[in-house]
């Protein structure tokens, strides 16, 4: 595993290209929100000839404006997990493909941040959230959010005097869990 | 011979042994199953004695449109109150119908 | 319809029915969008072919399997209009398994139309994740009268 910078990204694929890891893997992003501040975009390439460990090289950058060069041209298998990391993660692919893969054409957002809240959760009346004993939602009582919508003094719900949340607080929020676990 | 594909094709409320706990609509990763249950007074208790509640299950329904029979929900019931069977559940010409309410209300007039 | 060229003869002809009596009373087709199709082709009775000239009183079945994404949603109702192109009828509508019928356990998904009757009127819903094969049988024969449903 080598982490190289934005600048040399294009030039360590080729060189282990060159190096005869030729066999393009796969590319994927992390969302480390919470942990640090960006998308991490792995590249995992293989040696097939040889009896070698697959190379994985890795890459962070900014969340709020990520960019990054297209390893398409040296891995033509690249284009489409690319294509589907810019549109799940919101990432810039420099010189890559723009057209969307799996998304329809006029969705909008990048779904597989960890700050971007599933809306059909927030939307629907969840099952689980009456108390045993309650036929109907009773009103001032706190009431329980599902797994996957943050609780509602964090985003929904927020007092509108301070400022917005910051990602990692929704993000850190919205993980919520199996209900019978106590939480943190 | 009740073999896994025979058997796991619906779940069974076993209602007297449901506590209302909410525990299985909160599990389900569908969001499948609703409840309604309300408390009551338990008497007959000995003088003396504070008072007491117990719930009372008065609706557990199941929306088979969105069940994925993953089992969670038999799992997770700490009263084994639901568990596995074989009838096969049918199909309906609306999605509505396929809302299974399993609370008997013997007392309704119009009790299916 | 017209962007995804269904009423072009070239892709119609690829359009597989299932003779399922085999006896030309009925023809189904299944939209296979994902693991519930695996049940609907172990139900087949005989494997797929283009559409012949129906008699007048064959009855046609679109079953749809599978999840449907937003993304394909405008394909799904190409290709059973499509369907309906071809049998010169209206063909009746099986939405097959939890993803069909509402969105299933994907409902919450955000690339994913919450059932297919958001795009079609269905005939009948088919519980299950998958339903077995045998209820895509039962169904079948419930519609088209073989047994009191």
């Amino acid at each position: 595993m080598t982490e190289v910078s934005p600048v040399d990204w294009l030039t360590a694929a080729e060189a282990l290209q060159a190096d005869g890891f030729d066999y393009f893997d796969w590319l994927g992003c992390v969302d480390e929100i919470g942990r640090r501040d960006c998308l991490r975009i792995v590249l995992v390439v293989r040696n097939l000839g040889e009896d070698a460990e697959p190379r994985m090289l890795i890459c962070s950058l900014p969340r709020d404006d990520p960019r990054i060069d297209t390893v398409s041209g040296v891995f033509a298998g690249a284009a489409w997990h690319e294509r589907e990391v810019a549109e799940l993660f919101g990432v810039v692919f420099v010189g890559g493909e723009r057209r969307r893969l799996l998304l329809s054409p006029d969705f909008e957002g990048t779904p597989l941040r960890k700050d971007e809240v599933l809306g059909a959760r927030t939307g629907m009346n969840w099952p689980g959230a009456k108390e045993p004993g309650e036929s109907e939602a009773s009103p001032g009582r706190r009431r329980m959010v599902p797994p996957g919508v943050p609780e509602p003094e964090i985003w929904g719900d927020r007092d509108s005097s301070q400022p917005p949340a910051d990602p990692a607080e929704v993000a850190e929020s919205a993980i919520g869990g199996r209900v019978r676990r106590t939480r943190r | 011979m009740n073999s896994p594909s025979q058997s796991h094709r619906w779940i069974r409320l076993i209602e007297p042994a449901c506590t209302s706990c909410m525990i299985c609509a909160r599990e389900c990763p569908s969001w499948c199953i609703s409840i309604d249950s309300h408390t009551e007074p338990v008497g007959g208790l000995p003088p003396g004695a504070r008072d007491r509640t117990r719930n009372v299950l008065d609706r557990f329904a199941i929306d088979w449109s969105l069940c994925m029979y993953c089992g969670i929900c038999v799992e997770e019931c700490p009263y084994d109150a639901l568990e596995w069977a074989g009838d096969l559940t049918q199909p309906r010409s609306s999605s509505e119908l396929l809302v299974e309410e399993m609370v008997e209300h013997t007392s309704d007039a119009t009790s299916r | 319809m017209q962007r995804f060229g269904f009423d072009r003869q070239e892709y119609r002809v690829a359009m597989r029915w299932v003779d399922w009596y085999g006896d030309a009373s009925l023809w189904v087709l299944d939209v296979a969008l994902a693991c519930c199709t695996l049940e609907v082709d172990a139900a087949a009775p005989v494997a797929a072919v283009p559409l012949p000239v129906l008699d007048d009183r064959a009855q046609v079945a679109v079953v749809v399997s599978g999840t449907v994404t937003d993304r394909l949603a405008p394909a799904v109702a190409a290709i059973v209009d499509g369907c309906e192109q071809q049998a010169g009828r209206r063909p009746l509508l099986i939405s097959f398994g939890a993803c069909a019928s509402s969105g299933g356990p994907y409902w919450d998904s955000y690339a994913v139309t919450k059932g297919v009757d958001q795009l079609l009127a269905v005939d009948a819903y088919v519980p299950g994740c998958p339903p077995p094969p045998e209820a895509l049988s039962a169904v079948l024969d419930q519609l088209v009268g073989r047994v009191p449903s």
